[in-house]
């Protein structure tokens, strides 16, 4: 059937005859992770929500931020912003793909990384690359108060969006994949509203607060638009460590320092 | 398109995309169209097997080698000779034993998705050291752009298979494996290129119904469609299945091509146009 003039060299694993396409968990194999840094509190600094608001919004949560740093392990991931909108409409208007728009997108965030750096240096602010990653033990070591951009790594490689060309993984599935991968159990984004409503607040003001509701619960509803990136809903389904999200309203004072504290202020999405 | 607009407490940049939620279906729609540019639409990227050449030794390799040198001279040569070349190489055996001790010792799936692109990038240096001199290069994800360099001086591009995906891995819908692999890396590199042709090349002449190396009556698929091949998955596939659940969204590739690298000539066939092997295509 087969022409195997030469046997393949083999190292004998557990894996070696597998095929590593069908899922599942392979054959005699015990899976039980193990969570590399699970009381790191990720946090997502919003970029449109807070960054573009500038120092009227920003300052106040720096605040909070210096005041919990040496209680709290704080790993800050940014957002993009008003930046990021302008370079996916100009790129869809020139009909890039949807890699190139990852890419392009991936600068903003960098750049909101680097403001933020600037204005906690003094505490300790750290700009970190994805390849830093590995070194957060001795920063966390250090008191330092890593900040790093919320978009994964995927940039070119990100998959051609459905029915559009915005990347499906943006800043919101960065921070919870970070947060998975850490074991970290919830992640916190600090924007500019109490979470989750009904309907838009800004433009809805009968627009009901959802203090708590299930992931599976949103995707059920079918909404258009969501709170945050549609994959992060679906991966939290089948994540082993992240199971929850917390959408906390950064411009109220003291409930991102509350949220740290595992108090449930705005809105916490579980998975079940 | 440059004009700031305050009044909400934020500063926006008119665009057509201000102040919308980007996770808006409708507003996500708006950004679709027909068409999309193709950056390098002529060029074709090849993907030698890592289990399935590479772990093969000598033997399966130098042929390939002298093969693609042949190809390269032909290139130079010019006239109607082949089509510019992409290089990718998988991982193979040192890719399962990795993930294999990963997951004994608990390792996350990120971790693991970290781990594995090593041993990738260890076969695109044993694939360039070979091939130096017939002017192959590893291309760095941070040199992605000087692909269009690499092509016009006629050299033999390698690039890195494993997508980057590392600890950022999502959650795979089925157990611990990351589902990123190097075909899906391959596949979605040359998408992004607008690259409209993938050739894999393996140690079986294509895809059959069911693991040739195990049923002796596996039947061989010379040509299916990507619909047809979706309806009906055979559960042992030589390819990651990502590359196909990914393809079905996808814009420029229109054939993924699977060769059988120890059949001396077949590659040449294969970029020549030939329907050698098994020809997948998207329509």
């Amino acid at each position: 059937m087969h022409s195997s003039k030469h046997e393949r060299r083999r190292i004998s694993s557990k894996l070696a005859d597998a095929t590593l396409t069908t899922g599942g968990t392979p054959d005699g194999l015990d899976y039980s992770p193990v969570a590399m840094m699970p009381d790191v509190r990720v946090l997502k600094i919003g970029g449109q929500s807070v960054m573009d608001r500038g120092r009227e919004a920003l300052f106040p949560i720096l605040e909070e931020v210096t005041a919990a740093k040496d209680k709290h392990k704080l790993l800050l991931c940014c957002g993009g912003g008003t930046r990021a909108r302008h370079i996916y409409s100009v790129a869809s208007d020139l009909e890039l793909p949807t890699g190139v728009l990852a890419a392009l997108g991936g600068y903003v965030p960098r750049q909101n990384a680097r403001m933020l750096q600037m204005l906690l240096a003094k505490h300790g602010g750290l700009f970190i690359l994805h390849d830093d990653f590995e070194k957060l033990p001795l920063y966390f070591r250090l008191g330092c108060i890593p900040i790093m951009t919320g978009m994964p790594p995927f940039g070119y490689w990100e998959k051609p969006t459905q029915g559009g060309r915005i990347p499906e993984h943006r800043t919101d599935a960065g921070v919870f994949l970070t947060a998975e991968v850490l074991g970290a159990k919830r992640a916190i984004f600090v924007k500019d509203e109490n979470g989750l409503y009904t309907d838009d607040p800004k433009k809805n003001k009968n627009a009901q607060h959802i203090p708590r509701i299930t992931a599976k619960e949103l995707l059920e509803r079918d909404l258009p638009d969501l709170v945050v990136e549609r994959v992060v809903l679906e991966y939290m389904q089948r994540s082993r460590f992240c199971t929850e999200i917390q959408i906390v309203n950064g411009l109220e004072k003291g409930q991102l320092t509350r949220a740290l504290e595992g108090e449930d202020v705005g809105t916490v999405i579980t998975r079940e | 398109m440059s004009k700031l607009v305050t009044g909400d407490g934020r500063t926006h940049i008119e665009s057509s995309l201000m102040r919308e939620s980007l996770v808006d279906r409708r507003v996500v729609a708006k950004t679709d169209s027909e068409g999309e540019f193709a950056i390098l639409p002529d060029v074709v990227l090849v993907g030698l097997g890592g289990q399935s050449i590479f772990d093969r030794g000598r033997a399966a390799v130098m042929p390939l080698v002298e093969e693609l040198k042949t190809l390269r001279e032909a290139r130079k040569a010019g006239k109607k000779g082949p089509p510019p070349m992409v290089l990718g190489v998988g991982g193979g055996t040192r890719v399962r034993h990795t993930v294999s001790v990963a997951l004994d010792l608990g390792i996350p799936t990120g971790g693991v998705a970290q781990l594995v692109g090593a041993m990738e990038e260890a076969n695109a240096v044993f694939l360039n050291a070979l091939l130096a001199k017939h002017g192959s290069i590893v291309m760095q994800r941070e040199h992605f752009w000087e692909l269009p360099l690499y092509l016009e001086s006629g050299m033999l591009p390698i690039v890195i298979s494993i997508p980057p995906y590392h600890f950022w891995e999502p959650p795979p819908e089925d157990g611990p494996l990351p589902t990123h692999g190097s075909d899906f890396g391959l596949f979605i590199h040359a998408e992004v290129l607008g690259m409209k042709k993938l050739i894999f090349v393996k140690d079986e002449d294509g895809l059959f119904d069911k693991d040739p190396k195990r049923h002796a009556d596996a039947k061989h698929i010379p040509r299916i469609t990507l619909g047809e091949l979706s309806k009906n998955m055979p559960d042992e596939l030589i390819i990651d299945r990502q590359l196909f659940v990914c393809w079905q969204r996808a814009r420029h590739v229109e054939q993924v091509q699977i060769v059988n690298g120890l059949v001396p000539g077949q590659l040449t066939k294969a970029l020549a146009g030939e329907p050698v092997g098994t020809v997948i295509t998207r329509h």
